[in-house]
């Protein structure tokens, strides 16, 4: 199994190892922008150990954490998110820094924030979000892993678009605390790194139950392997070449290994609109505090009535922060709230029903994306709604909290295609397994390798 | 009229609602605090036991449906002194529904009982406005009724009945009670928001019930809205209107789970009203005395139970009440050797003069002992006392308490037991005069 | 949705939108609240809420007393008057 952790760690380093990595980073990040703080104290406080890098909604003491925001801008958190404190603790792992991302993770592409990260293939094209630098990082650093988070793909997506594995955990098995929340029922933090076998030590070091999470209360992941794969049909049929046909061959390939079964999806592909109802009434609570006192972004003219003054300050959200305030506000009034945010929260129980009785017997498994990576300037032109459609296969295991992950299966054009595989709740270590499996016949192409040996 | 009332009330627990902040009075602003009560990005709340056991004590006390299992919701509204801008409280599956609160002669419905969080504090200073987030989080629980009460009595009587049932459950209502009021003497319901203690309670009553029926008499439209009460000028004033329903926005707090507590164990109530009645059966003494008494004061009602068998419930009642007087101070259990001194003395039949109850209360030994005198001598020392008191008999003709005086000198001044001085100056002065 | 209903949003929200910001904004949430309108075609009845993907185990704080230890951090990030904070106007 291919470990770039374990190399790195029972390797001799160079003296000024990290000197020059971080050198090294702040001129690709000139071009790339896939870091947002860098910790260039880490020559001085690392004994061996590998750089990890968190995104930029996960709060690390004295380190501005802005979530991408315009109104976090200066925020040093007073605390260490729960990952941190675990990440650090493991003695293994040193903290690089902070890594780009969509504003409070609102994004598919990574563009929403003031300066996008870009792919670590080709920077004409889209990094995916909103976990966007982590993937990036990812992608350039050989010897390195990333803590990212994912609302309804967020790790999936960026990590599909710069070839490298995303993985995604149970909801409820790694601790929010710390996490600059976008919606509190859907926010995972997982792992982005360069093999599954490194996806799985990242998870580790992080899991586990926390009293300073009150959902955070999975104790037992198991290793149930499936022999089965299954595709749904009705999502299948929203990919567009090149993507489907070049699915068309990885399927072929796992045929010798799984009994693959294509089945009709029910519910699963109305999750949609109601994952996003939901995520949006949240995320309207968790805005409400950014206000510009406190901490964070500080308007300053308290002699202002507090009304206009919030309203002054808040204008330095970003347009889909503000849109999705408005909608989640609009969704949660009294008066409209059953026919919305209720339904959604019923929805959500018959998705997850369907999807449980679908998982128990195999993984299901799809193509990351519906479309081929697309170029910036094409995806600025998408509409809000033609945005939401790229998440017709990451949607479902998100507003479900199954645990999935993506891995690289072919590139085109130079640019790598990733697939994401599902499995149950608490199952996650079947898919390290999965993916390791697929690793042994087939090498990831990478672009950069800083800070290789 | 219709009153219904929303009254918050701190819960004692040593830390705060969401996290482990100190509960603790501080000197200096800001002081017990961090990430949580503050409401800093990625921050969490952590439900404290204590407070969701208190307050199932107290949705149990009022008879509430207790329900099993309880959530939250987050209530949006800007407000500077509001952490996140979103309160942490409860609506349907709050920790009681239901319920009733028992006055003499109704039931007031409870409509639900729930835990909440309190904001910052607020200290105004010129055109600052200064905010100490040491009281943010405090646990609350609101107890919302239903509009059942018709008159100031019963206003008053509620509040009394609820500070009982509280200070019984260990919770001291008079720490800091606030409290909602909606008012309707007609159609329109009027909101009085944010007042503050319990006599203001009653004042903006008053005052609101005064405004509204002098508008109904005067032919004019009451306004449905929501007013403030200003303690310094005892008046409700009309308020900017809050948000509705529509703005909260409520929906469930997802940072929390579902928490199931149908195993907890919470503090059985103590009904005063029930308990006075009990022990006054039989007994020759008022209920209401002893519900007086102990409405508010554990320890009385401990001693009362203690001395029942022993000594005669009026005795008890009258030693208590005396120690109270001379003391100027509620009875507390260490009071105990002090009070069963006074009380046995009652019991033999011996009145207690001020200054007999002062040695006591001191810690002296006091023995009162009568001289040995016949009926005949008695009624000579007041014949003396009369003839030497030439104003007295008038008096006496016009108020015949003035009887008492003579009773009092006469019995103090040659240590004779005020019953017999009593029997006495009654047959002298029904005689002369 | 009309404009009515839309100004009490930004009132509700505390938001401004200059005029450009606001038309585009206004037509993409008429078309996202259109999408949404799709859930209606969905039976739910009888169906429970899932407010969380999974069941969690909620378990309670023990009510004990520790300090936080970087006061002085939560402070410092903002303007102080005599260890108050100073928030806006009321």
């Amino acid at each position: 199994m291919k470990s770039y952790i374990k190399e790195f760690l029972e390797v001799e380093k160079p003296k000024d190892y990290y000197g020059s990595l971080v050198a090294e980073i702040e001129e690709k990040n000139r071009e790339q922008h896939f870091i947002t703080t860098l910790n260039s104290n880490i020559a001085s406080e690392d004994k061996g150990r590998l750089p990890f890098t968190v995104k930029a909604n996960i709060c690390v003491k004295g380190f501005e954490t802005t979530a991408g925001s315009k109104m976090l801008k200066g925020y040093l958190p007073p605390f260490d998110a729960t990952v941190v404190e675990r990440m650090r603790s493991s003695g293994n792992f040193s903290f690089l820094g902070e890594t780009n991302m969509d504003e409070f993770g609102f994004g598919t592409f990574g563009l929403n924030t003031e300066i996008p990260a870009r792919n670590a293939f080709n920077s004409n094209y889209v990094a995916g979000g909103s976990s966007a630098g982590a993937a990036v990082a990812t992608a350039m650093l050989k010897y390195h892993i990333a803590i990212a988070e994912s609302t309804g793909g967020s790790i999936s997506t960026p990590a599909a678009l710069n070839g490298v594995v995303g993985f995604t955990p149970t909801y409820g098995t790694v601790s929010r605390y710390g996490l600059i929340d976008y919606a509190n029922s859907l926010d995972k933090i997982g792992v982005i790194a360069r093999s599954a076998a490194d996806a799985r030590i990242g998870f580790d070091a992080i899991k586990g139950r926390d009293a300073y999470d009150t959902t955070c209360s999975i104790e037992k992941i198991g290793n149930s392997g499936k022999k089965k794969l299954f595709i749904i049909k009705e999502l299948m049929d929203k990919a567009e070449k090149p993507v489907s046909s070049s699915f068309e061959k990885l399927l072929d390939r796992l045929g010798e290994r799984y009994e693959i079964e294509e089945i009709e999806s029910g519910i699963i592909e109305k999750a949609i609109a109601p994952y996003y109802i939901i995520a949006m009434a949240e995320a309207s609570t968790n805005l409400a505090k950014y206000n510009g006192y406190k901490y964070g972004m500080q308007y300053g003219e308290t002699n202002k009535r507090y009304n206009n003054f919030f309203t002054e300050a808040r204008g330095d959200f970003g347009s889909e922060a503000k849109r999705r305030i408005i909608l989640g506000t609009f969704i949660r009034s009294e008066s409209v709230r059953d026919r919305y945010y209720a339904k959604a929260t019923q929805v959500r129980s018959m998705v997850i029903k369907e999807m449980q009785k679908i998982l128990k017997e195999g993984f299901i498994i799809s193509p990351a994306l519906p479309i081929f990576t697309p170029k910036i300037e094409d995806a600025v032109k998408l509409t809000p709604t033609q945005n939401y459609a790229m998440d017709v296969f990451t949607v479902p295991p998100n507003f479900g909290g199954f645990p999935h992950i993506t891995f690289p299966y072919d590139y085109y054009d130079g640019m790598p295609l990733g697939a994401q595989l599902v499995t149950e709740h608490a199952n996650d270590y079947a898919l390290f397994d999965f993916v390791s499996g697929w690793e042994e016949s087939f090498d990831y192409r990478f672009k950069y390798n800083l800070g290789e040996l | 009229m219709k009153i219904g009332l929303e009254v918050h009330v701190a819960l004692p627990t040593k830390s705060k609602l969401f996290c482990s902040c100190s509960m603790e009075e501080s000197e200096y602003p800001n002081l017990n605090i961090c990430p949580i009560c503050m409401g800093f990005p990625g921050s969490k709340p952590m439900l404290n036991e204590t407070a969701v056991k208190s307050a199932l004590g107290i949705a149990n006390a009022l008879h509430c449906d207790v329900n099993r299992k309880i959530s939250f919701v987050r209530k949006v509204y800007f407000y500077p002194d509001l952490p996140k801008c979103y309160q942490i409280t409860q609506m349907d599956d709050s920790i009681g529904r239901e319920g009733y609160l028992e006055l003499e002669n109704k039931k007031i419905r409870i409509r639900r009982v729930q835990i909440e969080e309190d904001p910052a504090q607020i200290v105004r200073q010129g055109m600052l406005t200064l905010l100490d987030f040491n009281r943010s989080g405090t646990p609350l629980v609101e107890i919302v009724t239903e509009p059942d009460i018709n008159t100031e009595e019963e206003l008053r009587e509620f509040i009394a009945n609820l500070r009982s049932i509280l200070y019984y459950l260990g919770v001291d209502i008079n720490r800091e009670m606030k409290a909602d009021l909606n008012i309707s003497l007609a159609e329109t319901r009027v909101e009085v928001k944010n007042v503050t203690g319990i006599k203001s309670l009653i004042e903006a009553t008053r005052f609101e019930v005064e405004r509204q029926s002098e508008a109904i008499k005067n032919n004019e439209k009451i306004e449905r809205e929501t007013r403030g009460y200003n303690e310094k000028s005892r008046v409700t004033e009309s308020m900017r209107e809050k948000e509705t329903d529509e703005e909260y926005g409520y929906i469930y707090e997802s940072d929390l789970g579902t928490f199931d507590i149908s195993e907890m164990e919470y503090v059985e109530p103590v009904y005063i009203t029930n308990v006075s009645d009990e022990l006054a059966r039989g007994s020759g003494v008022n209920p209401k005395t002893i519900k007086e008494i102990t409405m508010l004061n554990r320890d009385a009602l401990a001693m009362i139970y203690k001395f029942k068998e022993k000594y005669s419930m009026k005795s008890i009642l009258h030693g208590i009440q005396r120690f109270e007087k001379y003391s100027n101070k509620s009875m507390k259990t260490e009071d105990a050797v002090k009070i069963e001194r006074i009380i046995r003395l009652v019991d033999e039949g011996k009145d207690i003069s001020r200054e007999a109850a002062e040695k006591i209360i001191a810690g002296e030994e006091v023995n009162i002992q009568y001289s040995n005198v016949t009926k005949m001598e008695i009624e000579a020392l007041i014949e003396k006392f009369v003839a030497e008191n030439p104003g007295i008999l008038e008096e006496y003709k016009r108020n015949k308490k003035t009887i008492n005086l003579i009773i009092k000198e006469i019995s103090y001044k040659n240590n004779m037991h005020p019953k017999d001085v009593s029997d006495a100056a009654n047959a002298v002065l029904n005689r002369i005069s | 949705m009309d404009d009515l209903e839309f100004e009490r949003l930004l009132k509700t929200t505390r938001l401004k939108l200059d005029d450009i910001e606001r038309a585009a904004i206004q037509k993409d949430i008429e078309e996202v609240i259109g999408y949404f309108e799709k859930i209606g075609e969905i039976d739910t009845e009888g169906e429970e809420k899932a407010y969380h993907p999974i069941k969690v185990d909620a378990r309670l704080r023990e009510d004990s007393v520790s300090k936080f230890a970087d006061v002085d951090m939560l402070k410092r990030q903002t303007k102080l008057h005599d260890g108050y904070i100073i928030g806006p106007k009321l």
